[in-house]
């Protein structure tokens, strides 16, 4: 049953990059400006999934603050330059 | 007890690893912004709250730490999509192919920027010529 957990661990962390890669390319070739800033936060979530599967292999606590970190700042990141784009300022 | 515990580790990961990927598949695939924000919610809310699920049964992690994640991401997604949907809608991205919008009767959507350019166009150009004459 370990070994399955192991087989299924390993599938789903390939799977998150090549799914960062679609995600990647989409950003390249959005259509308007909020469909590239949704393609930068799903890279961010996708990227934050990786680091929850690292956290499952490795068994280390460690790559968890590492995600929350990430999550707070793309969240950040993602909700002001929405408001930018959409105001024109950031006030 | 552990092999239960194990079923529900390979579960969790499983059908996270399912939403992500619809996620990303109706990102590709989806008509306009809107419904693509509606696919990438499904990646942050379920996705990954799966994974920390499955990292906190595995006991890889602090109970406090992954319940903290879980909460900030269940409460960050929808305050997301609704962020970005108002810019998208004020930016005045069209809405493709919907049956009907409620929200124009009360706040007509302002003109995509070549729409509103091509209705300004000979208008702008006379004043510029009266100005110039």
């Amino acid at each position: 049953m370990q070994e399955a957990i192991d087989i299924a661990l390993n599938v789903s962390l390939v799977t998150h990059l090549i799914l960062i890669a679609f995600a990647v390319w989409r950003v390249w070739s959005g259509e308007n400006a909020i469909d590239r800033l949704i393609a930068v936060d799903l890279t961010g979530t996708l990227i934050l999934a990786v680091l929850v599967i690292i956290t499952l292999r490795e068994q280390q606590g460690l790559y968890l603050d590492v995600a929350m970190g990430l999550a707070a700042l793309g969240f950040t990141a993602t909700v002001l330059l929405g408001k930018y784009f959409a105001d024109q300022r950031l006030s | 007890m552990e092999l239960l515990i194990q079923i529900l580790i390979l579960v969790a990961v499983i059908s996270g690893t399912l939403f992500s990927i619809v996620g990303v598949l109706g990102m590709l695939r989806l008509p306009d912004v809107y419904t693509r924000l509606h696919a990438v919610g499904k990646v942050s809310v379920f996705g990954v709250v799966l994974l920390l699920i499955a990292a906190k049964t595995l006991g890889a992690v602090d109970l406090g730490k992954s319940i903290l994640l879980i909460i900030f991401l269940v409460i960050a997604g929808p305050t997301l999509t609704h962020s970005l949907a108002a810019a998208a809608y004020r930016m005045g991205i069209p809405v493709q192919r919907a049956v009907r919008n409620d929200l124009a009767t009360r706040f007509p959507p302002p003109a995509p920027p070549e729409v509103q350019a091509r209705l300004d166009g000979p208008e702008a150009s006379t004043d510029q010529a009266k100005d110039g004459d």
